[in-house]
């Protein structure tokens, strides 16, 4: 018997159709990928397989029992992980696992050897409050939960998002070890590395079934989606000489816990430079340093030539930056937001409006002007968050991990972007998590535990240690890493 | 001129959100059309219970008195006052009153008649001004005298004349009508915009915190503006009371407490991290302002260390200055204290509300 059969699924919001007349089956032991790019009806489907919302027509069974009339068996049969807000921020980490092993009528102890592989890594900090750990661990710590009951089939809506690579490889071979004990895994994950990971995937596109076939088929059928052809980067503006960020020796302290410590480099205008490292290896507290949000213990640094210690304000005139939560205003529109933030940086209106204008023509954006940013498919949001950030032709853009989550195609698309505005000589500071984008910098530097262990092009990098990709480059140094509590 | 921008931004806000407009018009409509009915100190539609036992003419007649009073509702003899006394403790009756065997003959006789009142005080109005009432009518009926005597006290009653109680409520409807529109609507604003990490992104632009703040206070500036107007409207056409004094100082003070509350809101806004937080925060000051006003209970009659909190309780000089100038008509010279105090803990609050908003940490 198959662990999961969807026959014929469809399910609509108003006019908007999620799924249109999907069908799979998973079968017992098997680790199943569903992937395609944002607002694919992923998401709906998990929620239709965990029994939380209802199919408009189809059916759908979970180790054997209908997702409609008996939601209640398969509530008891399942784990369920979404993206994003699966533990509470307030509890510790004991607190959470014993919270959700209550709920489901078990105990820690009566569930302990279906976790203990992955929560023994993580025990060391069970009085620790859930919000303050790094998001490898707390992915650890969602999978616990969602493992403490034993379940027989685990459903992953994208559990890696915004987590780095090594952490992500990690839970990926927990993932593995868990199929060894016949547990059934659906995963979804916009990461090519871990589709490659599953057994079968179904590509979900536009509330349809694609295709469904070996993760190397797929991505090869797909390869438009999936596997774009790499950018290219055409040196059109020469890299000046002339150095946009100088930092040397700069320290940011909380009390003895030095999150950036003593870290120095230079970036030259016109750099698409990558900034690099673990999940709490320090690299947003040194960009809110570089931003003008926080000012470093010690140090010194400057910004678009203005002192990262007293003139904060001033390089605030300077910089564009757009953080990792998404920043734009969801109840106001397209051209409203961007008008704000244009007038913000004293912009006038009539040009305000004659560069909103070229900007949407630019971006083919034109008929979504009026549209709430709300209701934008999340790459379309971040590549306006991009173009808002840029918009007052600032001389740095700080983008801190601006593509978490999104699609392949999409991330390819707002690649270009960066390009673009490379080109116009704009220097370009990023994190990111995927390694393909390092490649995609000129320079790029990797920091483990608050220092900056490596910097180069990422040819210098791959030669100096010897190492294939970027990918491996990244896990090599950042296993290195002793400040794992964090 | 980054202002315009910043407060375009914080009105469209306000009229994309699906439920803020239809709030702020309710609002003021329900509290004015509502509340002064129910908001009376008046105590009617009191229940006796009689326990005659004499049953003369005159004891008779002292019954056919009560039953026609409009204060009480006259809820029948009971036989003995044991029976009388179960009914009160079944809810069923507030007052009793026991008419002795002897009162007629006594009442003839020119000795003291006696009757017994017993009354409910668990609430403890309606007890005392119900044997009150009820006392009143006895001695009357006893000593028609008495009524002679009483006029010829006169009482004077000022500026209320026929001691209206909504127009003593609803100058005290419009200070609570302001509080919560101007108070807690700042309160979810800047923390609202730190939950869904819009903050940041105006924390890394060249924007002034003065110009960031004001952005924020202008629209609920204008918010008060429209609330007071509408409570202004009501109270004339529901209930015919317009203000004695002069409108446009009606204006000064709601602009005033306004201003307070606004930058209080945004106060306990900047220092807090969940919306929870904020409201909760928010909450309890905003009840001990209240209750320690002198909006609902003289703030005389308050213990000497309660009522030093006076001073520094702006509600407490709003309340003072309004009602100055709605019942009894004064002009600036009246309120000038209370304008300047409100004023002087308006600016301050404003400036601490630039002060505690943070875009460097």
């Amino acid at each position: 018997m198959n662990a999961i059969e969807v026959n014929n699924i469809s399910k609509s919001y108003g006019k908007v159709k999620a799924l249109d007349g999907v069908s799979f089956s998973v079968g017992k032991g098997e680790v199943f990928g569903l992937i395609g790019p944002d607002g694919a009806g992923k998401t709906s489907m998990y929620r239709i397989l965990c029994t939380l919302l209802l199919p408009d027509s189809g059916t759908a069974t979970v180790d054997g029992f209908d997702t409609v009339t008996q939601m209640n068996e398969i509530r008891r049969r399942v784990g369920y992980m979404p993206g994003r807000f699966s533990l509470y921020q307030d509890l510790t980490v004991q607190e959470n696992l014993e919270f959700f092993a209550t709920l489901f009528g078990t105990t820690i102890e009566e569930g302990y050897d279906s976790i203990k592989a992955i929560y023994s890594q993580i025990e060391r900090f069970r009085d620790r409050k859930a919000g303050a750990l790094s998001g490898g661990m707390k992915q650890k710590l969602a999978l616990s939960c969602a493992l403490v009951h034993q379940p027989s089939v685990l459903f992953l809506d994208e559990p890696t998002t915004g987590v780095d690579p090594v952490s992500r490889k990690e839970l990926w071979e927990m993932l593995l070890m868990l199929k060894e004990r016949d547990i059934t895994i659906v995963a979804s994950t916009p990461y090519l590395d871990e589709v490659r990971c599953c057994e079968r995937v179904a590509f979900l596109h536009r509330g349809k079934i694609q295709g469904i076939d070996t993760p190397e088929r797929i991505l090869h059928q797909f390869a438009d989606i999936f596997n774009p052809p790499g950018l290219s980067h055409a040196k059109e503006t020469e890299v000046k000489e002339e150095n946009v960020i100088e930092v040397s020796h700069l320290v940011k302290a909380f009390g003895n816990f030095h999150a950036v410590d003593d870290i120095s480099f230079n970036v030259k205008r016109g750099e698409i430079f990558g900034f690099l490292g673990a999940n709490g290896a320090g690299k947003t507290t040194a960009m809110h340093m570089f931003t003008g949000l926080n000012q470093p213990t010690s140090g010194t640094g400057r910004v678009a030539g203005y002192d990262i210690r007293t003139e904060y304000e001033q390089i605030k005139r300077h910089i564009g930056y757009m953080s990792q939560k998404f920043s734009l205003y969801e109840d106001l529109t397209v051209a409203e937001n961007i008008r704000l933030f244009a007038g913000i940086y004293g912009m006038k209106d009539a040009e305000i409006s004659r560069k909103t204008d070229e900007l949407l023509e630019r971006m083919q954006f034109t008929e979504h002007k009026n549209t709430l940013v709300a209701s934008l498919p999340l790459g379309w949001k971040q590549k306006l968050a991009f173009s808002v950030s840029i918009f007052h032709e600032p001389s740095v853009v700080f983008l801190d991990e601006p593509t978490g989550g999104v699609d392949p195609a999409t991330r390819r698309q707002f690649w270009e972007l960066i390009y673009e505005a490379a080109g116009r000589g704009i220097t370009v500071f990023v994190t990111t998590h995927y390694m393909d984008e390092a490649e995609y910098c000129d320079r790029i530097s990797i920091m483990v535990d608050g220092k900056i262990s490596a910097i180069g092009t990422p040819d210098e990098l791959k030669k100096q240690f010897h190492q294939p990709d970027m990918d491996h480059v990244f896990t090599y140094l950042a296993r290195q890493a002793t400040r794992k509590s964090d | 001129m980054t202002l315009k921008y910043l407060i375009q931004k914080e009105f469209l806000q306000i009229r994309r959100n699906a439920f803020l407009p239809r709030l702020i018009i309710a609002f003021p409509i329900v509290i004015m059309c509502v509340i002064p009915w129910v908001m009376s100190m008046e105590v009617k539609n009191i229940k006796v219970d009689i326990v005659d036992n004499e049953r003369s003419t005159l004891s008779q007649q002292l019954v056919h008195r009560i039953e026609a009073s409009t204060y009480f509702i006259f809820n029948g003899q009971k036989p003995t006052y044991q029976s009388a006394l179960k009914e009160i403790e079944e809810g069923k009756a507030d007052i009793v009153l026991v008419i002795p065997p002897d009162y007629g003959k006594n009442e003839m006789l020119g000795k003291d008649s006696q009757v017994l009142i017993a009354a409910n005080a668990v609430n403890g109005t309606k007890g005392s001004m119900g044997a009150a009432y009820l006392s009143q009518i006895v001695t009357s009926h006893v000593q028609p005298s008495m009524e002679a005597i009483r006029s010829g006290v006169s009482t004077l009653l000022l500026y209320n004349k026929h001691q209206n109680y909504k127009l003593f409520m609803i100058p005290a409807l419009f200070a609570i009508v302001m509080m919560l529109m101007t108070g807690f609507l700042p309160t979810l604003n800047i923390v609202g915009e730190k939950e869904a990490g819009t903050i940041e992104q105006i924390n890394v632009t060249p924007v002034s915190k003065w110009s960031f703040i004001l952005a924020k206070l202008i629209p609920y500036w204008m918010i008060a503006l429209f609330v007071i107007t509408v409570s202004l409207l009501l109270a004339w056409i529901v209930y015919g009371i317009t203000s004695a004094g002069s409108i446009g100082l009606i204006y000064l003070l709601a602009m005033l407490l306004a201003l307070f509350f606004s930058s209080f809101g945004l106060i306990v806004s900047n220092y807090s991290n969940t919306m929870q937080q904020a409201i909760f925060v928010m909450w309890f000051f905003v009840v001990c302002i209240m209750l320690l006003s002198g909006l609902f209970t003289p703030t005389r009659s308050m213990p000497s260390w309660a009522y030093l909190t006076t001073y520094i309780n702006p509600m407490h000089y709003f309340i003072d200055a309004i009602r100055t100038v709605f019942i009894r008509g004064g002009g600036f010279s009246d309120i000038a204290h209370q304008v300047f105090a409100l004023l002087g803990i308006g600016l301050f609050m404003g400036g601490w509300a630039v002060q505690s908003y943070k875009k460097n940490n």
